[in-house]
């Protein structure tokens, strides 16, 4: 699923900075759960976590661990699908949870009432895929030539016509015999793809969000194929980018990722990239906010006997149901800003309201 | 709804395994300190047996102690998905979870799983025939290969699909590639009968419910020493063909076919239960980092020839792979497998040889061999059950026998409602009576002279014998005249193999010998159910 320690032994800049960050908010968890005692010697304090795949990176990272080491802490993480986090996942065996998203950590909470959330930093949406890949696009008009942005308008109407690869005329680069259709995870299960989830319907409802019953209706024909047509998908965003990473143009055209997954990897000292990978952005876009919630000692598992749904009508979730979306009253802000629509938001009512039946 | 949540449930048996066998559950593996503070013990595909030197050093370097259980792939999954996996073990390794996932209470029972390799299922072919069909080093899609076999120009084995994640995957892909229209299966897609699929499928000639029983055949019929037809190809992971290659067991190479419009391939991801300990948990997290290290990613490459799970770790491949979508409904998948076993796969012919000697006598005899042939017949709904009943177009003979072989019944069943005639099959089974002497060797013979007749009248088929004995021969020919009758054969019956069904005080010493003889393998129903056995035996026919 993920790379306890394979690979990724640097990244050096963003695993420091987001050590610092974490720091203070870990220690402050831990702190406050063992009484504020002096930290001076530190006595080591394992404190067990379960957080968004596309973290542990740098959770394994060695100067990440030494960092909290020197403060007495041991960070003990399993990886696990935001989503799966917010449902599934038994939480009374960790002291802490990390989603990807205000949205999965909203859910959460709705079960696990926490005093305070963290959000100690945020990423926006990407695409990782190879420079054939864009040169198709960009004849194809879903990519401005020269441009890293992808029109998430163009590509929806290529991917709900069901082209093929090999359908795209003067293709030689990539004639592949399969939908042309960016690789997600599963939304059920990961965050990444509830937040494609979140532009590709808010793009399909003429840039708006995704709101009643109606909207869902008249959106679920363009937005459904999407997820259905790639057939099994990843349940975490690690996952996909590992096969990105090892599988190549032919596994994974296109991958729906977090900017940071790819950024870490170019920054580090041995990077893994394709030598043709390339970065594009989607427009609209949205930035997922990664949200640490502390858990209660014993925490009751009851998100453990709950299945994963989106269109389960329990308890409201505390974000807002449209735009734009107010931040709820514990945290600073809210959920998900959209960087070319920033009145637009993907909020976890739209996503919950879709009828998305294999969830 | 009900339905597809047996489909589902049915799908998930598949699954679990991977690559593995289809009951072959040999003895295990324990390695690392016996008085470690943890044990993790792992349900797992007996191909995961390979690694059994890595997994030393892992355990030496964590303090772990790993024990692996290998088991059937129907088995395991049916074991995650009832929950009877996590009262005795901690975690799970198979080729792939992909089956689990398209059942949410088996999908809650999972932990975090870590991919640790990988290796598509591609079509290996001895060199001289890939030379022959013109596909030596240039790119082949499925539609091309699916053309050769029609015209027979090639012969493969495969595994049973509900047996092997490797036969899954290859039915998967092919039906992806060649009905598929560039996205995952649809259920009308997954029904489909077209011309390609049947050629495609005619060509398989060796089937087995285990990889490991494959590779031997495979190689056994190339070299001489089975008296069956040589078979062209095999259709497996493309590790397990490096590996025959490396083992220099096989008198040519042979060549690896990676289909150009698409393959599917096998992930291992080792799984942690929910329910494990936070020991267990911590164990297993332990273990994967250590297995996803750079060296031990190189180790596992070079030992398993399958491809690391982390990047970077190896040179990249070469080329363009393209991975098919794999569908992710469970009623795709069931329809899928439906349409491969009634409509699609050559036909089967099975010839059960069935002791109803007066030692049958008692419900644990006659009474588990009425079962054991009711069950096959539809009554057992299990994950196993489903697809492993007798199938659409499928001929059944039974031939009973005590002091002398009774008349056969054959029964060929419908292909589009195989209800009436699997219901003949038990009404007959529930009819046998036991009584008599034990004429095991006569009745063999028998059997051989009606396979004979119905390879005459229709030779297209898989032809098998499966021969269940409770007792050592006591009436008519002996071993020797065997042996003189299996090494004159006719020509048509030297690839028919005889599957024994080892049972109450059955000679096992006689019934490896005849199965070796003959191209087949023993089954042990001594320690198993009858009908868990008879069930088994369905991956082979």
């Amino acid at each position: 699923m993920t790379a306890p320690a394979g690979r990724r032994s640097g990244r050096r800049v963003l695993s420091w900075l987001l050590a610092l960050v974490l720091l203070g908010v870990i220690g402050f968890v831990v702190l406050r759960d063992v009484g504020g005692r002096d930290p001076d010697p530190p006595a080591v304090t394992v404190v067990t976590g379960v957080i968004g795949s596309e973290k542990l990176a740098f959770f394994a990272d060695e100067r990440v661990r030494a960092v909290f080491a020197a403060h007495g802490l041991e960070i003990r993480a399993d990886p696990a699908g935001s989503r799966q986090i917010a449902t599934t996942v038994p939480l009374d065996r960790y002291d802490f949870a990390f989603p990807s998203s205000s949205p999965a950590a909203d859910k959460l909470l709705a079960q696990h009432p926490a005093a305070r959330t963290y959000a100690p930093f945020s990423s926006p949406m990407a695409v990782a895929t190879f420079t054939p890949i864009v040169d198709l696009l960009t004849q194809a008009g879903v990519v401005a030539p020269g441009s890293t942005t992808l029109d998430v308008r163009r590509y929806l109407e290529l991917a709900t016509s069901g082209t093929r690869w090999d359908q795209l005329p003067g293709n030689t680069a990539f004639p592949a015999r399969k939908d042309v259709l960016l690789s997600t995870t599963a939304p059920c299960q990961s965050n990444s793809a509830a937040m494609y989830l979140g532009i590709a319907s808010y793009v399909a409802n003429a840039d708006g969000v995704v709101a009643d019953q109606a909207a869902v209706a008249q959106v679920t024909p363009s937005v459904q194929p999407l997820f259905r047509d790639q057939g099994y998908l990843p349940s975490t965003t690690e996952v996909l980018f590992e096969d990105y990473l090892s599988g190549g143009m032919g596994r994974v055209p296109m991958a729906l990722v977090y900017e940071a997954q790819y950024l870490a990897e170019a920054l580090s000292p041995d990077p893994l990239l394709p030598a043709d990978g390339q970065l594009l952005y989607p427009s609209p876009t949205i930035f997922s906010r990664h949200t640490l919630v502390p858990l209660p000692p014993g925490a009751t598992g009851s998100a453990s006997c709950s299945r994963p749904t989106l269109s389960s009508p329990r308890s409201p979730p505390s974000t807002a149901s449209g735009p734009p979306t107010p931040a709820p009253s514990r945290r600073r802000s809210g959920t998900a800003a959209c960087r070319n629509q920033p009145r637009s938001s993907t909020s976890w009512n739209r996503r919950r309201s879709t009828p998305w039946r294999e969830c | 709804m009900r339905r597809i949540a047996t489909a589902a449930v049915a799908v998930l048996a598949l699954v679990a395994g991977c690559g593995g066998d289809g009951g072959d559950t040999g003895p295990g593996l324990g390695v690392g300190p016996e008085n470690a503070d943890v044990t993790l013990r792992v349900l797992a595909g007996s191909e995961l047996l390979d690694l059994e030197p890595v997994l030393a050093d892992a355990a030496a370097a964590t303090g772990v102690r790993i024990e692996l259980d290998p088991v059937g792939t129907l088995d395991g999954a049916e074991a995650v998905a009832s929950g009877a996996a996590e009262t005795d073990h901690d975690a799970i390794w198979f080729s792939s979870n992909r089956y689990l996932a398209l059942q949410p209470e088996a999908q809650a029972r999972l932990g975090t799983a870590v991919d640790i390799m990988s290796s598509p299922v591609v079509l290996g072919l001895r060199r001289s025939v890939a030379e022959r069909v013109g596909w030596s080093g240039r790119p082949v899609t499925w539609a091309e290969i699916a053309a050769a076999a029609g015209a027979r120009q090639f012969t493969y084995g495969m595994t049973d699909p509900s047996a092997s994640n490797s036969g899954f995957s290859a039915v998967v892909a092919v039906a992806t590639a060649l009905v598929g229209s560039g996205s995952a299966l649809t259920l009308e897609q997954a029904e489909s009968t077209a011309p390609a699929l049947r050629d495609f499928f005619g060509a398989q000639t060796l089937s087995a419910g285990s990889s490991g029983f494959l590779q031997d055949a495979f190689v056994r019929r190339v070299t001489g020493a089975d008296p069956g037809e040589p078979v062209d190809g095999l259709i497996n992971y493309e590790s397990v063909l490096l590996g025959m290659n490396a083992a220099g067991t096989l008198p040519e190479p042979l060549e690896l076919i990676r289909p150009a419009d698409g393959i599917v391939t096998a992930e291992y991801p080792f799984t942690v239960l929910a329910a494990a300990s936070p020991e267990a948990r911590d164990a297993h997290r332990r273990l994967v980092e250590h297995l996803r290290t750079p060296d031990v990613q190189r180790a596992i490459a070079e030992l398993t020839h399958r491809q690391p799970a982390v990047p970077g770790v190896l040179p990249a491949p070469a080329g363009v792979a393209v991975e098919l979508p794999f569908p992710s409904q469970a009623d795709v998948v069931d329809a899928l497998l439906t349409s491969y076993f009634d409509k699609l796969r050559r036909p089967s012919r099975t010839i059960y040889v069935l002791d109803t000697s007066g030692s049958m006598e008692g419900d644990e005899r006659i009474g588990a061999l009425r079962r054991a042939l009711a069950g096959l017949a539809g009554a057992d709904a299990s994950l196993t059950g489903q697809f492993r009943r007798f199938r659409g177009r499928e001929q059944v003979t039974l031939l009973p026998f005590s002091d002398s072989p009774s008349s056969p019944q054959t029964f060929t069943v419908a292909a589009d409602d195989t209800g009436p005639d699997r219901q003949a099959i038990a009404d007959a089974g529930a009819a046998l009576q036991p009584r008599g002497g034990t004429a095991i060797y006569e009745s063999l013979e028998a059997a051989y002279r009606v396979a004979e007749q119905q390879i005459a009248a229709d030779p297209d088929r898989f032809t098998s014998i499966v021969l269940m004995t409770d007792g050592e021969n006591t009436a008519g020919s002996g071993l020797q005249d065997f042996q003189v009758f299996a090494a004159t054969r006719a020509p048509a019956l030297r690839g028919v193999p005889v599957f024994c069904v080892v049972f109450g005080e059955s000679d096992a010493g006689e019934m490896e010998e005849v199965a070796e003889l003959t191209g087949g393998r023993t089954f042990d129903a001594r320690t198993a159910p009858l009908a868990e056995v008879f069930k088994e035996i369905r991956g082979y026919v």
